[in-house]
């Protein structure tokens, strides 16, 4: 209760912060230290919210994008720990997962960085999880783990959305990787993706035994399969209409939708 | 909802090796079970990973200089049964054993030490601790009688 509500109170203030910065980088878009710093956290455990980050590229005055800025980590194998001070707490305050719209607003390397941000985030809290197993302790803030799964899982949307509208503007392909329709021994047909081979097709032995047509003698197998799916169709159609003059019979006022 | 990689590219001798562009692989830093010269370091790793590419993941995502990287593929039992005497399995994952270079040495420290929880005033931790105090307390049974239940005597 208490730690919801804390909480709670600290995702108000990350989107405080985030207001704020709209504001001041809105002013200083020309300036080159328009520092984006973690109002989202999971960024830099190192540094508070609003500290300036310890180095700052100069943004060129022709694109006024900001650049997100990171310290080169120097901790090495203790990244996969957190912070010294958060050991032993029974809960660690973190705040909202990042959303696809906020995703979108960033650019390209703003988000390959984030992309590593949050991997050494995850292998963090999975190292914690895996030792608080271990010493059989509950692991602080289990949440943590969920959040940064779905800030990746947007990350990565957003990343396939850019590559195929990128793809479609200069190929005219909405997939990137080819495929073709084929029609299995089975009688389906599916969509059948290529796979990147050494040597070509007709010296593939193991390709050449796959049959992409449907033989004779599985006609009458395709047939019955056919009839069992109609007979269902009609199955479930006469029950529809069964239940519903059922009803009607009891309920005669009762006005059925047309489904 | 898993991030699912398509297909990486035909490697042949030459190819740039992509597979740690951006790479949906997690690395879990275990304490070794069993002991482990001071500069090894053991990982769980997913069963995709190789030694190269936990090599080249360790070095250019965490810096940390790497010597030798040995694995091996632990199987997860499907030795238990659930209530309907279906087997049960483990899933089966890959450990590293991870030798640092340049005489570096690692201990696994402890992260779960013993700490001082006294929650700070007016919050309500203190609030929640005290109301569980009194409850206990009124629970307890009666001291003047030895803490033994009504069951017992007049």
């Amino acid at each position: 209760m208490a730690a919801s509500s804390s909480a709670g109170r600290v995702l108000t203030l990350c989107k405080q912060f985030q207001n704020v910065f709209r504001i001041s980088s809105a002013i200083n878009t020309k300036h080159c230290t328009a520092t984006l710093t973690r109002c989202q956290p999971h960024l830099y455990r190192e540094t508070s919210p609003l500290a300036a980050l310890s180095w700052c590229s100069p943004v060129s005055a022709v694109s006024q994008c900001r650049a997100l800025h990171t310290t080169v980590s120097r901790r090495g194998l203790n990244e996969f720990f957190d912070l010294p001070e958060n050991w032993g707490e029974n809960n660690v305050k973190s705040g909202a997962p990042w959303t696809a719209k906020q995703l979108r607003t960033k650019s390209n390397e703003d988000l390959h960085k984030l992309w590593y941000v949050l991997l050494k985030e995850k292998n963090m809290l999975l190292s914690l999880e895996q030792e608080s197993r271990r010493q059989r302790l509950q692991m602080p803030s289990p949440e943590r783990i969920r959040k940064v799964n779905r800030s990746m899982f947007r990350l990565e949307t957003v990343v396939k959305e850019r590559e195929t509208a990128l793809r479609l503007l200069q190929t005219g392909q909405e997939k990137g990787r080819p495929g073709a329709w084929r029609r299995n021994i089975f009688g389906y047909s599916y969509w059948y993706r290529y796979k990147e081979y050494a040597i070509p097709w007709y010296m593939n032995k193991r390709y050449k035994q796959k049959r992409f047509f449907t033989p004779k003698f599985v006609q009458p197998h395709i047939r019955l399969r056919l009839e069992k799916h109609m007979r269902g169709k009609a199955r479930e159609t006469s029950l529809q209409r069964g239940n519903r003059s059922k009803l009607k019979e009891k309920f005669p006022q009762m006005k059925v939708s047309a489904s | 909802m898993p991030v699912t990689r398509l297909l990486y590219p035909l490697y042949q001798l030459g190819n740039p090796q992509l597979r740690i562009f951006r790479p949906n692989w997690f690395l879990t830093l275990v304490r070794p079970g069993k002991e482990q010269p001071p500069d090894t370091v053991q990982f769980r790793t997913p069963m995709e990973m190789t030694k190269y590419d936990i090599k080249n993941y360790l070095e250019n995502i965490y810096n940390v200089p790497v010597g030798v990287v040995r694995t091996r593929i632990q199987f997860g039992s499907n030795k238990k049964r659930n209530y309907r005497n279906q087997k049960i399995k483990q899933p089966d994952y890959k450990v590293a054993y991870v030798q640092l270079a340049q005489g570096q040495t690692f201990s696994f420290p402890d992260v779960f030490p013993e700490k001082d929880k006294t929650p700070e005033e007016g919050s309500m931790e203190e609030m929640e601790q005290k109301y569980m105090e009194d409850e206990k307390q009124r629970q307890k049974l009666d001291p003047r009688r030895g803490g033994v239940t009504d069951w017992f005597g007049f």
